[in-house]
C-alpha cells in the first residue's frame, strides 16, 4: 500500500516536472538547450566542410559542397517559416510548440553560417545576393525578437501598475467627464484647447510616436502650455489635464512596450515571406541559366 | 458640512432631468438599501456599498462598507481619497458619481448613467501596434509579388518569347532577354565582357546547362589538349562528391568534368581569366602512366621534382624532311646542313673579332644579338639571314657593276648562284682601240652587236665555288644533285626547338646569353645548343617551392599552354590564345585537330 502510495507519489511528482517543464522552462533552454546544440553541431560540420574540402577554382555556391549547403539552407527556410502554420494548430508531445520554437531559434541562427559559406563569400548586386541579405535580415529582426521578448515584458509588468488595459481607458474617461464640467466656467480660447484635449484619440500618433515614446502633437500637453492658472476654475482645469497627462503617459508607455515587442514582427514575416519569394527566383534562375 | 446631490437621469424622449437636493451631514452613504443617503437601483450595487466622509483637511474619505470596492477614477479600490478641488469620479455599477468643488462652497456630487460599452474590446484593440502599421499579409504580398514579378517572371517570359539568334562572336548584339541582369552572379571576365547584356548568348535554351557548342561557335580556332577519349583516360579519380556531382549533373543534361565550363568558370569578375593551377595539370600528368599506359610523355607534377627532361625538336639527318625529337640526356647531333663555329665567332681575340672591329656596322668583336634578334612576341628569335648577319664578312661581291658600285652574288638557292656567276665574264665589249668603233651593224646599238661571256670560266666558276674549298663551302656542304651536278646541302633548322613550351627570352634579358647556351665553347654547328632541364632548375622549381631572391615558383602555366595551337598564358600582353607558329607533326596527317572535330566524334 505505501509503496503504492509512493509509486504514485513519484508518478505525480514527474508528471508536474513534465508540466512544469513545459509550463515555465523557457523555450531557450528547452530540453537543456538540445537545439542550441544541434545547431552548434550543424554550424561545425559546414565550417569544417568548408575548409577541408578543396572546391575548385574557389569555393562557390554551384560546387558540390556549395549545392549541399544550399539545399540545406533551402530545406531549413522553408521549414523555419512554417512556424507560422505550426503555431496556428494546437498539440502536445514531442513536437510542442515550445520545443519547436526552440528549434526555430537556434536552427535559424544557424542559417547564418550555413548561408553565408554558401555564398562562397562572392557578394553582388543581383537576385542571389537579394535572398541572403533578405535572409540575414530576417535573421536580425529574429534575433531582435527573442532578446524584447526576453526583457521587455517586465517592464510592461510594472508599467501597468496593477491596472488593465480596460481600466487605464476607463480612468482616461473618468477623468474627461471631470474635465468637462470643470471646464465649464472657461473661456472660448481655453475651452477649445480642452475640447481638442478631450476630442485627441488616445491612440492619436502613428508607429513613430508609439516607438520613440515622443507625442509632439499632444492636445493635451497643448492645453497644459496654454492654460492661464487665474482662477479656481482654470486650477482645477490645469489639476484634471495634469492627471489627463500621467494616465496618457502609463497608456503610451503601455503602446511603447508593446510597440517595441510587435515591431520586429512586421519587418520578419513580411521579409520572411519575400525571402521565399527571392528564393525561388534564385533557385529558378540558377537552373534556369544553367 | 453640506453636499449637494445632483441627480441626473434621461426621460423615455431623451430629455434631461435634473434634480437637486442639499444633505447637511459629515458623510454619507451610498448603495442599494432604500435608507442610504444615495440610493442606486442597481444589481452591480451592494446593498451599502460606500461610505463618504468629509476630512478636517477639507478632502473626502471613500471607503467600501463591504467587501466588493469601487472604480475611483478608472482604478477598482476599497478606500480612496478624494480632494473636491480637483474633483474625483466614483463608479458604482452603471452609475458616475463626479465629486466637485461648487464655486458656493458645496461640495457637488453629480450622478449619472452610463450605457454599457459596446466597443470596449475594440478600444483594446488600440493598444496593439497593428493598428498603426500596415498588415503583415498586405506587405508580405508585396514584397513578394515584387519580387517575383520582377526578378523572375518578366526574365522568364521575354526568354520564353523571344527569336534566339546566331551569336555574334564579336559581342556586339544586344541580348533580348529584359531584367536578367540581376541574375547574374558576378562580371563576366575581360574577354567575355561584351556579352555582360546577352545572358541567352550562352545560356541558349531554359533549364539547359551552357554547351560545348554554344563556346565553338565562336572558339573555332580552339584546338584540343588531347584527343577526348584519352583526356578521359587520363584523368585521375574524382573525389566522390565531385563523382556524385558529375553523374547528377550529367544526367541532367551537363557536360561532363571535360566540358569547357567545368575548367573556364565565368562570372568570377571582370578580370583576365586566371591561368591554370600547378594541381589542375598535375591531376593527370602525376603519374599519367598508369592511366594512360601507351602514352609518349613523362610524368610530371612539379617542375623542380618530376619534370621530364626537354625534347627538342631538331634535324637529325641531312636534308630531313620533318625535324625529330630527342631528350637531351641522349646527347642530341644537329644536322642543320651548315658549318658554324661558335667559337670562332665569338672569340673576343680571334680572326672574326679583329675583323668585326675594322668595320663600321660592328667596330666591336662580335655579340650575340649581332645575328640573333629577338621576334616580335620577344619569346623566339628571327630566322637568321645570310645577308643581314653573315655577309658583311662573307661578301658575295662579284665585281663593279655599270653604275659604279658593286655587283653581288645572290644567295640562297644555287640556280641564282649561276646566272649570277655566269655573268660575271660578260659586260660591254672593250673598244678594240680608242677613238674607233666597229663597223655598220657591229657597232654598239647595231644588230650584230653582242656582249659574249666564256662559258667554260662561268662553268668553272660555279664549280669551283660549290666544291670543297670554294666560296659556298665555307658555311655550306657540298653535295651532289640528282644529275651529278655540284649542288649544297639544304639548311634546315626548326622554328622552334621547345615545341611544346614557351621560353621567354624576354624575361630573361637581364642573364648573359652564354649562362645558358654553351656557344662560346661550341666548336661545330652539330652542338645543339639549348639548355637542359638541369640548368633551368639552378632557378626555376615548382609551385610549392619558397621564392627567395634567386629561386622562381614556377606553375605549369608559366612554360606551358592547355589548348594546342595556342600561345602562353602572360598576365599582360597577348591574349592567351592567339595563335603562335605551328609545332612540327609527329606524323603526316595526325596533326592536331580542333575542339569542334573532336567533340563532333565524340557526339556521334
Amino acid at each position: 500500500m505505501a509503496s503504492r502510495a509512493q509509486g504514485g507519489a513519484r508518478n505525480r511528482f514527474s508528471q508536474d516536472e513534465r508540466r512544469r517543464d513545459s509550463d515555465h522552462v523557457s523555450f531557450l533552454k528547452h530540453k537543456g538547450f538540445r537545439w542550441l546544440w544541434i545547431a552548434l553541431a550543424l554550424c561545425g560540420v559546414t565550417i569544417a566542410g568548408y575548409l577541408l574540402i578543396d572546391q575548385e577554382p574557389r569555393p562557390n555556391g554551384g560546387s558540390w559542397y556549395g549545392y549541399t549547403l544550399g539545399t540545406i539552407g533551402f530545406a531549413l527556410i522553408i521549414w523555419l517559416s512554417l512556424l507560422g502554420v505550426r503555431k496556428r494548430r494546437i498539440t502536445t508531445g514531442a513536437w510542442s510548440l515550445k520545443a519547436w520554437t526552440s528549434a526555430h531559434v537556434y536552427l535559424g541562427l544557424s542559417l547564418i553560417v550555413v548561408g553565408t559559406l554558401h555564398t562562397g563569400f562572392q557578394i553582388g548586386w543581383n537576385v542571389h545576393t537579394l535572398a541572403y541579405v533578405l535572409m540575414l535580415l530576417v535573421i536580425i529582426t529574429g534575433i531582435y525578437g527573442v532578446v524584447v521578448y526576453a526583457t521587455l515584458p517586465a517592464s510592461l509588468s510594472a508599467n501597468r501598475k496593477e491596472m488593465t488595459r480596460a481600466q487605464m481607458l476607463e480612468a482616461l474617461t473618468a477623468i474627461d467627464r471631470q474635465l468637462e464640467s470643470a471646464a465649464q466656467p472657461l473661456g472660448r480660447a481655453e475651452a477649445d484647447m480642452v475640447i481638442a484635449a478631450l476630442e485627441q484619440d488616445v491612440f492619436a500618433g502613428g508607429a513613430l510616436a508609439r516607438l520613440t515614446g515622443r507625442y509632439p502633437r499632444c492636445a493635451t500637453a497643448r492645453a497644459l502650455a496654454g492654460m492661464s492658472n487665474g482662477s479656481e476654475a482654470a486650477a482645477r482645469v490645469v489639476a484634471l489635464l495634469e492627471k489627463r497627462r500621467d494616465q496618457l503617459a502609463q497608456i503610451r508607455g503601455q503602446l511603447r512596450i508593446r510597440a517595441l515587442l510587435e515591431i520586429w514582427l512586421f519587418v520578419h514575416v513580411p521579409l520572411t515571406i519575400a525571402l521565399i519569394a527571392a528564393l525561388t527566383a534564385h533557385v529558378v534562375s540558377v537552373f534556369f541559366y544553367w | 458640512m453640506a453636499f449637494l446631490i445632483r441627480t441626473i437621469d434621461f426621460t423615455a424622449a431623451g430629455r434631461e432631468l435634473i434634480r437637486d437636493r442639499v444633505v447637511e451631514q459629515d458623510s454619507l452613504t451610498i448603495g442599494r438599501a432604500a435608507e442610504n443617503d444615495i440610493h442606486l437601483p442597481d444589481l452591480a450595487v451592494e446593498q451599502h456599498h460606500v461610505r463618504i466622509v468629509a476630512q478636517a483637511d477639507g478632502t473626502l474619505g471613500v471607503e467600501a462598507l463591504g467587501t466588493l470596492g469601487f472604480g475611483l477614477d478608472g482604478r477598482v479600490v476599497n478606500q480612496g481619497v478624494i480632494d473636491p478641488r480637483t474633483g474625483g469620479e466614483i463608479a458604482l455599477g452603471a452609475a458616475r458619481l463626479a465629486v466637485a468643488r461648487e464655486s458656493d462652497g458645496h461640495t457637488s456630487i453629480t450622478i449619472r448613467q452610463v450605457a454599457a460599452e459596446e466597443g470596449k474590446g475594440d478600444a483594446l484593440r488600440g493598444f496593439a501596434l497593428a493598428s498603426v502599421l500596415p498588415s503583415k499579409r498586405a506587405m508580405s504580398w508585396l514584397f513578394a509579388g515584387a519580387i517575383l514579378l520582377a526578378l523572375l517572371m518578366v526574365p522568364v517570359a521575354s526568354h520564353l518569347l523571344r527569336t534566339p539568334v546566331k551569336n555574334d562572336p564579336e559581342g556586339k548584339t544586344p541580348g533580348q532577354v529584359v531584367m536578367d541582369a540581376a541574375w547574374s552572379t558576378g562580371a563576366l571576365s575581360l574577354k567575355h565582357h561584351s556579352l555582360e547584356d546577352n545572358c541567352e548568348s550562352c545560356h541558349v535554351a531554359a533549364f539547359e546547362s551552357v554547351a560545348d557548342e554554344t563556346c565553338i561557335s565562336c572558339h573555332k580556332e580552339t584546338g584540343d589538349h588531347a584527343a577526348m577519349p584519352r583526356l578521359a583516360k587520363g584523368m585521375a579519380p574524382l573525389s566522390t562528391g565531385d563523382a556524385l556531382q558529375w553523374r547528377i549533373a550529367t544526367s541532367l543534361g551537363k557536360e561532363g568534368p571535360l566540358g569547357c565550363v567545368s575548367c573556364h568558370s565565368e562570372h568570377e569578375g571582370k578580370v583576365r581569366q586566371k591561368p591554370a593551377s600547378e594541381a589542375f595539370c598535375a591531376d593527370c600528368h602525376d603519374a599519367l602512366d598508369t592511366r594512360l599506359t601507351d602514352t609518349a610523355l613523362g610524368n610530371a607534377h612539379d617542375f623542380g621534382k618530376e619534370h621530364p627532361q626537354f625534347r627538342p625538336a631538331f634535324y637529325a639527318s641531312f636534308g630531313a624532311a620533318r625535324p625529330v625529337r630527342a631528350s637531351l640526356d641522349s646527347k642530341p647531333i644537329e644536322r642543320s646542313g651548315l658549318k658554324f663555329p661558335h667559337d670562332v665567332h665569338m672569340d673576343a681575340r680571334g680572326g672574326a673579332a679583329r675583323m668585326a672591329l675594322s668595320l663600321p656596322q660592328y667596330g666591336a668583336p662580335l655579340e650575340c644579338k649581332d645575328c640573333h634578334s629577338l621576334d616580335a612576341d620577344r619569346i623566339g628569335f628571327k630566322e637568321v639571314k645570310m645577308e643581314d648577319a653573315c655577309e658583311g664578312c662573307h661578301s658575295l661581291v662579284s665585281g663593279r657593276s655599270a653604275g659604279g658600285g658593286f655587283s653581288k652574288l645572290r644567295h640562297g638557292d644555287v640556280k641564282d648562284l649561276a646566272e649570277d656567276l655566269a655573268r660575271v665574264g660578260t659586260g660591254p665589249r672593250a673598244d678594240l682601240s680608242a677613238g674607233r668603233s666597229r663597223p655598220g651593224q657591229f657597232a654598239r646599238g647595231g644588230a650584230y652587236a653582242a656582249d659574249f661571256g666564256r662559258p667554260v670560266r662561268a662553268y668553272i666558276g660555279l664549280s669551283n665555288a660549290l666544291s670543297p674549298g670554294g666560296i659556298c663551302t665555307e658555311c655550306h656542304l657540298p653535295a651532289r644533285g640528282p644529275t651529278g651536278q655540284a649542288d649544297l646541302v639544304p639548311v634546315n633548322l626548326p622554328d622552334r626547338f621547345l615545341t611544346t613550351g614557351f621560353f621567354s627570352h624576354e624575361a630573361h634579358k637581364r642573364e648573359e646569353c652564354t649562362d645558358c647556351h654553351a656557344a662560346d665553347t661550341s666548336k661545330a654547328a652539330t652542338d645543339l645548343l639549348i639548355p637542359d632541364l638541369k640548368s633551368c632548375r639552378d632557378c626555376h622549381l615548382g609551385a610549392s617551392a619558397v621564392k627567395t631572391k634567386k629561386i622562381v615558383p614556377s606553375e605549369c602555366a608559366m612554360c606551358h599552354a592547355y589548348h594546342l595551337p595556342s600561345g602562353q598564358w602572360s598576365p599582360q600582353g597577348n591574349a592567351p590564345h592567339y595563335t603562335p607558329a605551328p609545332p612540327p607533326a609527329s606524323k603526316p596527317g595526325g596533326a592536331k585537330t580542333v575542339v569542334a572535330a573532336i567533340a563532333g566524334k565524340a557526339r556521334k
